[in-house]
């Protein structure tokens, strides 16, 4: 009995140092904004008490408490966000100077290009020569039909395709930085096994 | 205490000052590189760095570690390595613990810690080369980012 009371009395201890149960007049804030793109992204905001996923632009996430879950996300008015964050959205820094995502797609498990992608190829080395580009990410993704492993290979075999095609068009492949993903990050979320031509990806980012 | 068993204290004190050597030489091998650089001021704007505020100034260098922080009629913009763009309103206290952009290692990684105040938040390279690997940790929740845009207030203590 002596060990519970020993709790108790921490317990009251930490509540009169943290204030437990006072009501606090404003709650932690988060919203989702639209990207320059149209797209919004995804955030997953965790408390002790719980998870919430933001993913609709102009969405808003309050949490009341670490303990609690963060509220289930509401729409927020224009003017909220400009009076609360009218100061800190002012100070972000242009994004002018920031990279260009070209997507190249592909027929179902090939490395062929489809034909608007093989039309985008001279976008890319236009775009790679204007900018002086030393840094080209290409990036390989697959859709989710099919094993992990086999598409690991496919989305490398893709990227790797790329690669080649913009290295023998004259690219310094010092500047090319290849990566791939495999099924594991669609374009469009699915369900396992489900063939989506927009998952069937390379992502070329030119800095 | 026997023979095997002092045998076994030395060679398990070995082993802990061996691995605490590995460490301090990851740790201090290189010199501190820089991870972002102040875009925008405006009002009172500060980098508290290893015991030392700075006063923050267009084209200051941000190294990993450091904590901003503005006054009450303060902001501060910057720019990450990687393009991630980052703002602060007044009265805000925001921790880079860690920043690691290195894409031919294949190493990414954003911990930020916002303690107090708001913040805007947009998303670069890392996260579209590595989405899992940025986080923004408040004194009430922790904030998984995947490749965008968002503001959030912390209220802080």
């Amino acid at each position: 009995m002596r060990q519970w009371r020993k709790v108790l009395f921490v317990w009251i201890v930490l509540c009169l140092l943290s204030g437990c149960g006072a009501h606090r007049a404003k709650r932690d804030l988060i919203v989702l904004l639209p990207d320059r793109d149209g797209k919004g992204g995804v955030i997953t905001v965790t408390t002790e008490g719980g998870s919430q996923i933001l993913d609709k632009p102009g969405y808003a996430i309050e949490i009341e408490d670490l303990n609690k879950p963060p509220i289930v996300p509401q729409p927020i008015e224009e003017k909220e966000i400009t009076d609360v964050f009218g100061s800190a959205l002012s100070m972000l820094p242009d994004p002018a100077s920031r990279f260009i995502l070209i997507i190249l797609y592909f027929e179902r498990d090939t490395t062929k290009l489809t034909r608007e992608s093989k039309d985008l190829l001279a976008e890319i080395l236009r775009t790679i020569k204007s900018r002086r580009s030393k840094e080209v990410y290409v990036v390989g993704h697959t859709d989710l039909v099919g094993k992990e492993a086999y598409n690991t290979g496919l989305s490398s075999r893709r990227a790797n395709y790329v690669r080649n095609l913009l290295v023998s068009s004259g690219i310094k492949p010092s500047t090319l930085v290849v990566s791939f993903y495999g099924k594991a990050r669609p374009l469009v979320p699915t369900q396992d096994e489900v063939p989506e031509p927009r998952n069937r990806r390379v992502e070329v980012i030119v800095r | 205490m026997n023979h095997s068993s002092l045998r076994r204290l030395f060679l398990s004190l070995a082993a802990v000052f061996f691995m605490l050597s590995i460490s301090g030489e990851a740790t201090f091998a290189d010199p501190p590189s820089t991870i972002a650089t102040v875009q925008k001021v405006s009002g009172k704007a500060m980098v508290d760095r290893q015991g030392r505020t700075i006063s923050a100034k267009i084209g200051l260098e941000i190294f990993q570690d450091d904590t901003l922080r503005t006054g009450p009629d303060g902001s501060i913009g910057v720019v990450f390595n990687d393009d991630t763009l980052l703002s602060l309103g007044p009265e805000s206290i925001l921790v880079i613990d860690e920043f690691v952009f290195a894409p031919r290692q294949g190493k990414f990684s954003i911990a930020i810690r916002m303690l107090k105040g708001t913040v805007a938040y947009l998303s670069g390279l890392i996260s579209k080369l590595a989405p899992e690997s940025a986080h923004i940790e408040t004194p009430t929740s922790s904030i998984g980012i995947r490749g965008t845009k968002f503001v959030a207030r912390v209220e802080g203590e």
